[in-house]
């Protein structure tokens, strides 16, 4: 695995110039993925539409994807990115795959390149869960990245299958008869290791090392790899900027969104998360710092502490023995 | 690896050097060494063309009736390795082989990617092949075997009305009938999609059952006589693809760009009317066989001299032009007969010269359609800026696939002919069905 420091160095395929949100997770792991693909080898991605997406290729504002200013002299350096229908990220990457594995099988083409697909966890996982299975069931040296922030936020925050227990969005509003979203989230780890995927991980640049270590084995393995990024969303989860990294790490350490990693055959492994519940942060510190979870919490000014909202004690340990139940189901996952 | 040269582009930088197609051509193997002559329905006749073409290693599928003989034929041969490094994918979905193509197209314009497929899968492929059209890759081709589109009640048969639903999916679309004829339009259609004015991925189409699974005989051309027709219009891929380009595919825009992007699109588009006759008459200086036509004069007279113009499409317009002669003498008018090759983009100012002289045309409509008739609609238009206009009159036959019968054909010259002879301009349509007028009743 290459040092970080060395990483940092790299040339990044993701460039100043989008429209995301200041502070926002995407940007984050798309500089680092950027400078991971920096490797001696030809990079292409396929992008289903979602706010990624969206955000970082409008013309004619700066589109910020490609490496450095100028056209690369050498070809591994150089960049092919395809943007396509919100689903069809993981079939167009297996094409794109396909077709130069079978050039450079013919030998019409002398190096191997490396294909990723991203696409966020509405188009993945909700619109396009077929495809992700199948091409994950399928096998192509690929590696998918899906970000994940419990909503479809390019179209206004609304509910995906995703959202969090508890969670309010735009089409699952509190109201004195539901407290936000009451449908679990799906459970698309377990969906992708059950695919047959070579490797599923669930990973956040909030814990750089560990990203890198799980993207660099993806580029460089063979099979489909899948990584599930965890994304906060400052305008989704309404939060103050400045606290994406924080939260993502809170996220992985309440076990809303633990680091895993799992190889096709062997256990899989969690990530900076403890198993015993007790060990664990509370959850209300990780759902206290969003206003989409605020009619389930409030800050007590005395403690310095979120505390559950009376009359929403059971909403919240419908969340907690939700974490609990994936934790443990995770942690079985052969 | 050589080193690269840059072409810088409009879309982006190309990396010469880095796909040898040399490679590609030698590792083709010919399915036929010489021109070959055998029994084959329509669906097996467009998998030989689409195997003969050394640009083609890469196929895609899903099967649904009445094209899924399409798919076995190629799976069977590319798995025979007749063909040489030519590999299949078969996915899970319509939808899925539509994104599939597009990564493969995109990742390499040089090569030729195809599928074939009918009513519900196109109509499952749509979100995509509206992003295709509109794409660029003149390198994919999707082979619509032509079925009723969903519907209730469901019908296995074969009309247009899938093809006709895809009209503005920005697809070059091409309607044949017979196999010899289906067999050399696919060999064809790559050398317009991929011409770098045109750059538009294309749609040949025919009839489901009725072509789609009737034998006949076909002359099968060696495939280094059909590499050597390609090639005089393919060239080299002009702008980046994935592999080799420093480059990007589907970018959003504002809408003060967008317009701008239609606007080329249609234009390149329009460049299909000039384009698609030279490269038929190539063909047919080639092989000695009709090339590429936007009309077919099916039984028409040199100085457009008639009376009753009848156009249709698919196979059922071979009725029509075997009872022109006696149905003329009975009628004691002139009739020609067309048939439809170019869907889209529409050759108005072909059928506009072709009909200046016409009183009235009887347009076959096989697909059903709320209006007076998808293809009658583009007839009327075309003819609306002649001086005199020939009575429009539209007649539907032959939905779901049904037989248009030699009555059917009769019933509807006799409604055509009475209508002319009434001066009516436009009469409301007619269903027929075995020479009865279903509808109005």
């Amino acid at each position: 695995m290459a040092k970080l420091v060395d990483v940092l160095q790299r040339d990044s395929c993701f460039q100043p110039g989008s429209t995301l949100c200041a502070g926002c997770m995407e940007s984050i792991a798309f500089q680092n993925i950027g400078k991971l693909t920096d490797n001696g080898r030809k990079t292409i991605f396929a992008l289903g539409t979602f706010c990624g997406e969206v955000s970082t290729l409008q013309y004619p504002n700066p589109v910020a994807w490609g490496r450095g200013e100028e056209t690369p002299d050498d070809w591994t350096k150089s960049f092919g990115i395809m943007h396509h229908v919100f689903e069809s990220a993981p079939s167009v990457a297996e094409g794109i795959a396909d077709t130069a594995q079978q050039l450079f099988e013919i030998g019409a083409l002398s190096q191997q390149v490396q294909v990723c697909s991203l696409s966020g966890d509405g188009g993945a996982l909700s619109i396009g869960l077929r495809t992700l299975l199948h091409t994950i069931a399928r096998g192509t040296s690929l590696t998918i990245f899906v970000l994940i922030n419990e909503i479809f936020a390019n179209t206004g925050f609304q509910y995906s299958p995703t959202t969090s227990l508890g969670s309010e969005t735009s089409t699952t509003p509190v109201s004195e008869l539901l407290p936000g979203n009451m449908t679990p989230p799906i459970d698309y780890l377990g969906l992708a290791v059950t695919a047959g995927a070579q490797r599923v991980v669930q990973a956040s640049p909030a814990h750089p090392k560990f990203f890198n270590r799980m993207v660099e084995q993806g580029l460089s393995g063979s099979g489909t790899t899948i990584i599930f990024v965890p994304s906060p969303c400052i305008t989704g989860w309404k939060y103050p900027d400045g606290e994406t990294v924080h939260l993502a790490q809170l996220a992985c350490e309440t076990g809303f969104f633990p680091c895993y990693a799992k190889e096709r055959g062997r256990p899989g492994e969690l990530k900076f998360v403890e198993l015993d519940a007790t060990k664990r942060p509370p959850i209300e510190a990780f759902l206290g710092l969003q206003r989409r979870f605020q009619h389930l919490v409030r800050f007590n000014k005395a403690t310095g502490t979120y505390d559950i909202r009376p009359g929403q004690e059971e909403s919240v340990a419908r969340i907690r023995d939700w974490i609990q139940h994936r934790l443990e189901q995770l942690q079985r996952l052969a | 690896m050589e080193p690269s040269t840059i072409i810088e582009t409009v879309a982006g930088a190309r990396y010469d050097h880095v796909i040898d197609l040399e490679k590609v051509r030698a590792a083709h193997r010919a399915l036929a060494s010489v021109q070959t002559i055998r029994e084959a329905d329509g669906n097996a006749a467009a998998a030989y063309a689409s195997l003969q073409m050394w640009r083609a290693i890469l196929f895609a599928g899903f099967p649904i009736t009445p094209s899924t003989k399409w798919l076995e034929t190629v799976s069977a041969v590319v798995r025979s390795g007749k063909v040489g490094a030519k590999q299949i994918k078969l996915l899970e979905a319509e939808h899925a082989v539509a994104d599939y193509m597009a990564g493969a197209a995109a990742a390499c314009r040089d090569l030729i990617v195809s599928t074939a497929t009918s009513s519900v899968g196109l109509d499952h492929m749509t979100e995509s092949t509206r992003s295709l059209g509109a794409s660029g890759l003149g390198n994919v081709m999707l082979i619509n075997v032509y079925r009723a589109t969903a519907n209730y009640p469901l019908c296995i048969e074969g009309d247009p009305s899938d093809t006709l639903a895809h009209r503005d999916d920005g697809w070059i679309q091409v309607a044949c009938r017979g196999v010899q004829q289906i067999y050399d339009t696919i060999l064809q259609l790559p050398c317009l999609g991929m011409h770098p004015e045109i750059m538009t991925p294309t749609m040949p189409g025919y009839y489901g059952i009725k072509d789609s699974h009737r034998s006949a005989r076909l002359v099968m051309e060696a495939d280094t006589a059909i590499h050597t027709f390609q090639d005089r219009w393919i060239g080299p891929a002009q702008l980046p693809g994935l592999i080799n380009g420093d480059t990007a595919f589907g970018n959003c825009v504002t809408s003060n760009f967008f317009q701008g992007f239609k606007i080329n699109q249609r234009e390149r588009l329009e460049r299909v009317f000039d384009i698609l006759p030279e490269i038929g008459r190539d063909f047919a200086r080639t092989f000695g066989r009709p090339g590429l036509e936007v009309v077919e004069r099916a039984c028409w007279p040199d100085d457009d001299a008639i009376d009753l113009a009848i156009v249709g499409m698919g196979p059922d317009v071979g009725t029509a032009a075997a009872l022109a002669e006696t149905e003329s003498a009975r009628h004691g008018l002139r009739i020609g007969v067309l048939a439809a090759r170019l869907l889209t983009p529409f050759p108005d100012a072909t059928y506009r010269q072709l009909l200046r002289k016409a009183k009235g045309v009887l347009v076959l409509n096989q697909a059903h359609h709320f209006g007076t008739g998808h293809l009658t609609l583009d007839i009327t238009n075309a003819c609306y800026t002649l001086e005199t206009r020939p009575a429009v009159i539209s007649c539907f036959a032959g939905m779901g696939g049904a037989t248009v019968s030699d009555d059917t054909w009769r019933q509807m010259i006799a409604h055509a002919c009475a209508t002319i002879a009434k001066g009516e301009k436009l009469p409301p349509p007619i269903v027929v069905h075995e020479g009865v007028v279903l509808w109005p009743n």
